[in-house]
């Protein structure tokens, strides 16, 4: 008997790396998505590591040094210094660290209620209780989400948390329509019914059968979704509604900077160029999965 | 006839639709003794697939009843007992489709052990493995595959596999081998067979193969166009075919030998398109396109006759005390 | 050295995939002969290689990831596989035409049938003095044409789309436009498969007498031996990317030789009621390993070792019959 069962779980295993394999193997048909892989991989090192690797980690909090203010690029400051003489390029590596906690908190805060309100309307589609939850999603659908964050956001105290917070209540109608409409055509599956048939309880239905059919439409969406996160915490800040100075969120920082343009280009495009790379990285990843879960034909 | 383990009354299901009533069955009675096969053969729009759907449970019926050991049984599945879902179980048509493609054998092998208790941890395993053996798919190769990976009759042999995990007494075969090889097809026949002898099962066979049920059904019932037209023990029904429209299904077999081709009643006596279920023809609603058609057919639906003891045939050909008016 | 009264003749053809997992060998020499006005079965299971071979010959394989490594297909001795693309256009035009499974797949679903019969009657026909034909004589080719495919109240169904149709109809449809080409070869793929068993009684009796009348050719690909029985002269039994018996068909379907082809006959549940066999035991070989020698030894009652050392040839089994297995060797092909 114990034999059996290492011998599966051997069998387990090896059919997983080799599931994984296929997997990589697709992805990486395409170099593009590989290009956003590394570029997110170093993004991701950077913002986990910045205290050790920026070279003026206390530039990221509050200090001042006016005698080194506004200077271009040069070897002591990559990205040169912003007008009360901090680094932009620690200032950047730190700023990495609020967009992607940023993204993946909004993500987590928002994306699994979505998603369970999908799944339970889609799959109870046609009755009062897909009527209230979509109904209710389509109310928040209707306010362009920028404009709902800044509502939102201006309404209370602007801080990191309340500006997650606004951003991951836009965010969940939408992952609530897609799973829905992908429960609502899956209830009809063979493999459904089957579960009915056999007294499976409506959470067995939801859980085990439907949503992992919606992983992959989901993860695809989650990772381009990433990016426009992002640009929208960008945008929160840039108007002043996000992450308060002296915190370096990049979008604060394009802010600051905008104000000085053309002359101290730097303080702005370096931060604006970090953060389209950051979102550009995300959007060949989730390119590269679609092509990971497309169906092959042969 | 001993008790019998499975009998619909006037099972009636009739879907209503935006071009009209889907008759799709239409007032239908039969009886099953335990350890028969009842081959339930039919062509598109017969209603045999529906048949089967509303002993199991996918639907309720829309008037009528389904007795199970004497019990009424007709509801969907949500209103069943658990009881009755474990006795009750089904094999569906297509294996593609009938397995979650995104978890392992082992986990949907596991489940309706789970639902109904059965089994749990280690035992689980134990029963999962020894229900793979029994349908001759070894254990180590095949509990952490996911159905893509396996052929069709593979997936197939896994959903009987599911359907027996519960121990039930009754299972309803949706054409589990119409999709799939013919070697295949003989393969998993006399799996079924086998395991019926071995578990004391009863089983419904939804079909529209006639020769496949010359061999493993004990009886046979047509359908057409939501009523039945002819029931019989499977030796007599081959002998003595009396319906016309069992005639001409007998006819159009491709047959691969010219000994079958001498047991078919004709050849090339198929005509006529077959009728949607929204627009049942009146009176008997083969009349369209039967060779021996009567002035009556039109008018008046046919009774039912039992014309030897177990063979029952609905024609006017064949008239019993009263015809029904459509 | 091409049979001069061949319409279509397969020769050596090797076929491969390229996919992640490597290199899937499916076709192993497939060679096969359509003759003028013969009517020819390929017969074989899901995975033969049925289908590749009919995409071969109509030059329709998606090219990476097959790859053809070995083989020509000959029409009228021509090579389909080196054919220039004008070419290969006017072949398929003029010469080939074909049926497949599933109508709607064939069939515009956005135009009516008559619309999309029309152009093809247009396209193909021309009076016996030579010149194209009215509008009025199309129109009346065409309801021709579905009435002889047993198409009920034609008139009305060539405003239909195809969606509006059943099945049945929509095959029927089908095969009007396949025989109102001027093709000379038939490729049927598994035409009547998804249809009810007293329509496909209809439809291949009538598809019969229009073939006869026609004087087409016909390399009708199917599983179903009953099928194969009424509508051909001529059968190929194909498993695992190669042909394993040859003959004519009654002939061979009454005495198989090939160990393969005897337990696919006795898989076939017959209407005598003779019972159920076991089937063939083991599965189809993988592609990517296949077996060494005869693909088929490792599920073959009969197995010998020289079977494992080398895939056997065609050897002479009875009048006009070939089977490629060793037991037969004694008589070289």
């Amino acid at each position: 008997m114990q034999d059996t069962t290492k011998a599966n779980l051997l069998a387990a295993w090896r059919q997983r790396r080799r599931n994984l394999a296929h997997g990589w193997y697709k992805y990486s048909r395409n170099p593009l998505s590989v290009l956003g892989l590394v570029i997110l991989v170093l993004v991701v090192f950077v913002a986990i590591f910045a205290p050790y690797i920026a070279p003026y980690p206390g530039h990221a909090k509050a200090y001042t040094n006016f005698r080194d203010a506004s200077q271009a690029p040069s070897a002591q400051h990559f990205f040169g210094t912003d007008r009360i003489g901090r680094d932009i390029f620690s200032r950047t590596l730190f700023g990495y660290r609020f967009s992607l906690m940023i993204g993946a908190v909004v993500l987590g805060l928002g994306v699994a209620p979505g998603v369970v309100l999908g799944l339970i309307a889609g799959y109870r589609r046609g009755t009062w209780v897909e009527v209230v939850i979509m109904r209710v999603t389509d109310v928040f659908l209707a306010v362009p989400p920028l404009v709902l964050a800044l509502a939102i956001t201006a309404m209370l105290t602007p801080n990191l948390i309340n500006q997650m917070m606004a951003i991951a209540l836009v965010w969940w109608p939408w992952y609530s329509r897609l799973v829905f409409s992908l429960a609502s055509s899956l209830r009809n599956e063979y493999f459904v019914k089957e579960a009915e048939l056999t007294g499976a309880s409506q959470r067995h239905i939801l859980f085990r059968e439907i949503l992992p059919n919606c992983f992959a439409p989901i993860m695809t969406k989650m990772t381009l979704d990433m990016g426009l996160v992002i640009l929208i915490e960008s945008t929160l800040s840039f108007v002043g509604l996000g992450v308060q100075p002296p915190k370096p969120a990049l979008g604060t920082m394009v802010a600051e900077g905008a104000k000085r343009l053309p002359a101290e280009w730097w303080s702005t495009i370096f931060p604006a160029l970090a953060i389209v790379i950051v979102i550009l990285a995300f959007n060949l990843i989730g390119d590269g999965l679609r092509d990971v879960f497309a169906v092959e034909d042969v | 006839m001993t008790e019998p383990i499975l009998e619909a009354r006037g099972l009636t299901k009739f879907f209503p639709t935006k071009r009209g009533t889907v008759r799709a069955v239409d007032d239908i009675d039969f009886r099953m003794s335990p350890g028969d096969t009842l081959g339930l053969v039919g062509e598109s729009g017969s209603g045999k697939t529906t048949t089967a759907q509303c002993v199991v449970g996918i639907y309720a019926p829309t008037t009528g009843d389904i007795l199970f050991h004497g019990r009424s049984i007709g509801a969907t599945a949500a209103k069943r007992s658990k009881e009755l879902k474990r006795e009750i179980r089904i094999v569906f048509q297509d294996p593609g489709s009938s397995l979650n493609p995104k978890r392992t054998i082992k986990q949907i092998l596991a489940t309706p052990l789970a639902v109904h208790h059965l089994a749990s941890g280690r035992e689980q395993l134990a029963r999962i493995s020894a229900l793979l053996e029994r349908v001759e798919l070894p254990p180590a190769e095949y509990l952490y595959k996911h159905p893509q990976s396996i052929g069709g009759g593979e997936k197939q042999m896994v959903a009987i596999a599911r359907a027996l995990a519960t121990n039930p007494s009754f299972v309803v075969l949706d054409e589990p081998t119409s999709a799939l090889d013919v070697s295949v097809q003989a393969k998993i026949i006399n799996l079924l067979l086998g395991l019926q002898k071995e578990m004391g099962l009863t089983y419904l066979f939804i079909t529209h193969d006639m020769s496949l049920m010359r061999n493993a059904a004990s009886r046979v019932a047509i359908m057409y166009l939501g009523k039945l037209s002819e029931i019989a023990d499977t030796a007599e029904f081959f002998q003595r075919p009396l319906h016309p429209y069992t005639k001409m299904l007998l006819s159009s077999i491709p047959v691969v030998s010219d000994e079958e081709e001498s047991l078919k009643p004709a050849k090339g006596i198929s005509r006529g398109e077959i009728p949607s279920p929204v627009n049942v023809p009146p009176g008997c609603s083969f009349h369209s396109r039967c060779p021996s058609r009567l002035d009556v057919c039109d008018k008046i639906d046919p009774a039912t006759v039992e014309i030897a003891p177990g063979h029952v045939v609905r024609c006017h050909l064949y008239p019993g005390p009263q015809g029904k008016a459509s | 050295m091409p049979n001069p009264s061949s319409l279509l003749e397969i020769r050596d053809l090797h076929v491969g995939f390229r996919i992640f997992e490597g290199h899937l060998r499916v076709l192993t020499g497939v060679a096969l002969v359509v003759n003028e006005g013969e009517r020819v079965g390929l017969v074989g299971e899901t995975g033969c290689g049925k289908t590749t071979t009919v995409k071969s010959v109509l030059r329709v394989l998606p090219i990476p990831p097959a790859i053809v490594t070995r083989g020509e297909i000959l029409y009228r001795g021509r090579d389909v596989l080196r054919m220039h693309r004008h070419a290969l256009h006017v072949l398929r035009r003029e010469e080939l035409t074909a049926i497949f499974q599933d109508p709607l797949q064939s069939l515009n679903p956005v135009f009516t049938v008559g619309s999309q019969l029309r152009d093809i009657v247009r396209d193909s026909m021309r009076t016996p003095e030579g010149r194209a034909l009215s509008r009025r004589e199309i129109e009346a080719r065409c309801i021709q044409a579905l009435e002889e495919t047993g198409m009920p109240d034609p008139e009305r169904i060539m405003s239909n789309y195809p969606i509006q149709l059943s099945g049945g109809m929509r095959q029927r449809v089908c095969i009007a436009e396949a025989l109102s080409t001027t093709a000379r070869l038939l490729l049927a793929d598994e035409p009547t498969t998804n249809l009810d068993v007293t329509i496909q009684d209809q439809i291949l009796r009538k598809l019969d007498r229009l073939v006869d009348q026609k004087g087409s050719s016909v390399l009708m690909i199917t599983h179903s031996m009953g099928v194969v029985r009424d509508l051909t002269q001529r059968i190929y039994i194909m498993y695992a990317g190669s042909i394993v018996e040859t003959g004519p068909t009654r002939q061979l379907l009454a005495s198989p030789k090939h160990p393969y082809t005897q337990g696919l006959m006795a898989s076939v549940p017959r209407l005598t009621g003779r019972g159920v066999s076991e089937g063939i035991p083991g599965r189809i070989p993988n592609y990517l390993e296949p077996p060494p020698g005869c693909r088929f030894h490792p599920r073959c009652p009969h197995r010998m070792p020289e079977c494992s050392v080398e895939a056997p040839p065609m050897f002479d089994v009875g009048a006009d019959q070939r089977a490629a297995c060793y037991l037969y060797r004694r008589s070289p092909s």
